[in-house]
């Protein structure tokens, strides 16, 4: 998959929702554990705090009953005393006084006689009681007191049975918060004579439950049976209400009302209870015998305030984690929408470059055969692209019956490559419109890549420019592989190497000579055709390319042969350069002689009778039939007599190649060194006597033929010569 | 190529019959000094059967004409076809000869 593809924006965005849907599942999943664990926690907080509660409830429990069992036991044990003493009223205060004395958790004491029990005192209930470490005496039977009226009276005389009072504020007997246990005294026939009783101070109390402290902010509370508050952080509460009338001083009766039933009614538990907006448990036990309830409330925030305060740390946390992650993903998105803007946009860049490349390489002949008027060439050329685009090149036209042709590889690949090359390819039309030879094409071309050659990109080139009329190939290698020539053999193209274009400005390029003969043919190449691999790394190889080349056929069969020899051997591996070929077949359909001699005069007369064919195959007149021998016999003598030492042996060949309007000439030997057309031309109108006796040969063919060039090349003095027909 | 020279009393005739190519040239160059013995009178260059001349023969006529005027003679090219006449043009040769039709 592409990269483009990969990260398409809608696919992106799809991606950035996907996302922060993770973070969404990430945020529930972790809440969810959260809220678990504090349920758990909560709940074992919970426990943990109804433990302690229950503890403290118990302790306190257990200290208040060890007063109450005190006071009672002492009215208790001191019953059957006071059954002894009915019989001497006087000696009952010893008893109360005892009680008193014994019992320091006992306030006081008293012995009332049941009203009338004893004929001599209507009432009698001689008191003992403690008042500031001294005991006091006096007497409850007094008008105002009316003690048989009192409650610890009258209960436990109708209960007949030992009764703990209701807390009460004994205005007479000390002012203190007090309660009273009472127990019937019977006689020796069974009725009942007087009640005893021990009066239990409750100071100690409000001390002792106030001061239980489960938690900062908790407090405790106590109730006697009739609901009446014992005791209280409210002091004004204290034996003044009832917990409903307390509620309702609160602005909450509600509220309380389960609690107290419930507290009333004896029972121990735990029970939420909210009032002025704060949620409250309230852990409750009753106190057996007494009838009173103890509770302690614990505001919740108490109990849970630290995992609440964990909870929120937790949470916050968890805030700050998801809200950075969420940053995190927006970020990377960003970060992807970006860069595939950007990917996007050097993608479009490449494009628009290979869009510009490509434009310069649809005007390369693609066409083949591209002169399919011309019988005297058969050619074929192909780029095989590999996946990215390459620098390779090829073009080639006809101007002047000259073939122009070239094949090139920019080195590196991709987009700058492909633009050198379109560059390359560009100059390579302009220059060689103008300039014949092969040489200043590659020089010029040269020039122009290496100016502000920055990035140093270079280009292997081989350009030919081939005479169409003779076969007179003319080329200039700038460190290209050598093409392969195919005559009567196959064999490499001799080949300079010079250096690659755009290395060195100003640099001279040698140019280079060879004579194609009809059938003969070039086959140019780029490295990715020698280079290709298969997949064990083998290289395909010049002998290879080589082997191929050996079934002549036409041009195009040539490369498709080549191609499917490459892609056999290549197999499955991926190309991995461009792989260019072109194919030149040259034939000469111009009718063509040729005619050899030794360096020796007597072997003239076989020019004579060639001339004679020619002529006539030309349909020449005899004017010009003369002509033409006139001149060729003065070329051809001159190199017979001149060109060798004497007494050499030596050769020379005479060719002929008859065009529609003209015939061309060429005469080559591999004697001396001789330029016949540097040679000052003959003075025509000089007298008898100043006339030169030599000189009138080299006149003769320059004055006879239309056009006489000269060049030495491959140690070969060649001399081309046209007539017109 | 045959060349006869039928020599006169003062002067001689030189008939050309064929071709004067290179090679014929250089057989008469042998014969040369025969006809130059007759360069002080009046020579006359037989061409009416000579159908070709490379630049070996016109260096022979040349030749023939230069040792005409060391010794005081005279040479006339006759009966010369239109191809030779072109290359006697070329050469500049028909302002050194005189030429007979």
């Amino acid at each position: 998959m592409k990269l483009k593809e990969a990260f398409s924006s809608s696919v992106i965005r799809q991606m950035s929702s996907a996302g922060l849907l993770m973070v969404f599942i990430m945020a529930l999943t972790l809440e969810t554990v959260s809220l678990i664990q504090y349920t758990f926690s909560r709940k074992g907080i919970r426990e943990e705090a109804y433990l302690r509660a229950e503890s403290q409830l118990e302790a306190t429990r257990n200290r208040i009953m060890d007063v109450v069992n005190q006071t009672e036991s002492a009215v208790r044990n001191s019953v059957w005393i006071a059954q002894w003493c009915l019989d001497v009223p006087d000696s009952l205060f010893r008893v109360a006084q005892r009680i008193v004395e014994d019992n320091p958790v006992v306030m006081g004491s008293t012995v009332a006689m049941v009203p009338g029990y004893l004929k001599s005192r209507p009432l009698y209930a001689p008191y003992v009681f403690r008042n500031e470490g001294s005991l006091e005496f006096s007497s409850l039977a007094t008008e105002s007191y009316d003690y048989p009226s009192k409650e610890w009276f009258s209960e436990a005389l109708d209960k007949d049975s030992g009764y703990w009072s209701e807390p009460y504020v004994d205005i007479g007997g000390g002012n203190v918060l007090m309660t009273t246990f009472s127990m019937p005294i019977k006689d020796s026939s069974g009725n009942v004579a007087a009640i005893l009783t021990a009066d239990m101070s409750l100071d100690w109390l409000s001390e002792m439950v106030g001061n239980i402290k489960v938690y900062p902010n908790a407090f405790s509370m106590m109730l006697s049976r009739t609901g009446r508050i014992m005791v209280c952080p409210v002091d004004s509460f204290v034996m003044s209400k009832t917990v409903r009338e307390a509620a309702e001083d609160l602005g909450d009766t509600a509220a309380f009302s389960g609690l107290n039933n419930a507290m009333l009614a004896g029972e121990s538990g735990s029970m939420p209870v909210r009032y002025n907006g704060i949620t409250n448990l309230v852990y409750f036990a009753p106190l057996e015998r007494t009838g009173w309830s103890m509770s302690i409330v614990i505001p919740e925030d108490e109990i849970f305030g630290s995992i609440k305060r964990i909870g929120l740390i937790v949470t916050i946390l968890q805030i700050i984690g998801l809200g950075l992650l969420i940053l995190m993903i927006r970020f990377i998105f960003q970060y992807l929408l970006q860069f595939h803007a950007m990917t996007e946009k050097k993608e479009r860049m490449e494009n628009e470059l290979s869009i510009a490349s490509g434009i310069q390489m649809a005007m390369i002949p693609k066409i083949f055969p591209p002169f399919p008027e011309r019988t005297d060439l058969d050619m074929s050329a192909a780029i095989v692209p590999a996946k990215e685009v390459g620098g390779d090149l090829y073009d080639f036209f006809i101007r002047d019956e000259k073939l122009f042709f070239c094949v090139g590889d920019v080195s590196g690949k991709g987009v700058p490559a492909s633009l050198v090359m379109a560059v390359t390819r560009s100059i390579f039309r302009t220059v060689s419109a103008r300039e014949n030879s092969p040489g200043s094409i590659v020089s010029q071309i040269n020039d122009a890549i290496s100016n502000g050659n920055e990035s140093n990109m270079f280009v292997t080139f081989f350009c030919g420019v081939l005479n169409l009329r003779n076969g007179e190939m003319l080329y200039c290698n700038a460190g290209h592989n050598a093409p392969f020539m195919l005559t009567d053999h196959i064999e490499k193209l001799p080949v300079k190497p010079n250096l690659p274009l755009g290395v060195i400005k100003g640099m001279s390029f040698e140019e280079q000579q060879f004579r194609m003969k009809d059938d003969d043919a070039i086959f140019l190449y780029t490295d990715g055709l020698t280079e290709a691999e298969n997949i064990s790394h083998e290289l395909f190889g010049e002998e290879r390319v080589e082997r191929a080349l050996h079934s002549r056929t036409d041009a195009f069969g040539h490369l498709h042969e080549m191609q499917e020899k490459v892609a056999e051997f290549v197999g499955e591996a991926p190309q991995s350069d461009d792989l260019t070929m072109l194919f030149i077949h040259f034939l000469d359909n111009g009718i063509r002689h040729h005619v050899e001699f030794r360096n020796n005069i007597e072997e003239l007369p076989a020019l004579a009778s060639f001339v004679e064919k020619i002529a006539g195959e030309a349909s020449l007149d005899s004017a010009k039939e003369m002509n033409l021998n006139l001149a060729l016999e003065e070329a051809v003598t001159n190199v017979m007599m001149y060109a060798y030492p004497k007494g050499t042996q030596g050769r020379l060949k005479l060719e002929a190649l008859i065009e529609s309007d003209f015939i061309r000439f060429v005469l080559s030997d591999s004697g001396a060194p001789f330029d016949p057309t540097a040679v000052p031309e003959a003075d025509t109108t000089l007298g008898v006597e100043e006339r030169k006796i030599g000189g009138l040969g080299i006149f003769l063919v320059r004055k006879i033929m239309d056009s006489v060039e000269y060049r030495r090349s491959g140690g070969m003095n060649i001399l081309t010569m046209t007539i017109k027909r | 190529m045959e060349m006869n020279l039928i020599k006169a009393a003062d002067g001689a005739t030189v008939v050309f019959d064929g071709r004067l190519d290179t090679v014929a040239a250089q057989e008469i160059a042998k014969d040369l000094d025969s006809i130059l013995e007759c360069a002080s009178g009046p020579i006359v260059l037989d061409c009416r059967k000579l159908t070709y001349v490379s630049s070996s023969g016109l260096r022979i006529f040349l030749t023939i004409r230069k040792a005409a005027a060391e010794k005081g003679g005279s040479v006339s090219v006759r009966g010369i076809s239109n191809d030779i006449r072109n290359v006697f043009m070329m050469t500049g040769f028909l302002n050194l000869f005189n030429i007979e039709d």
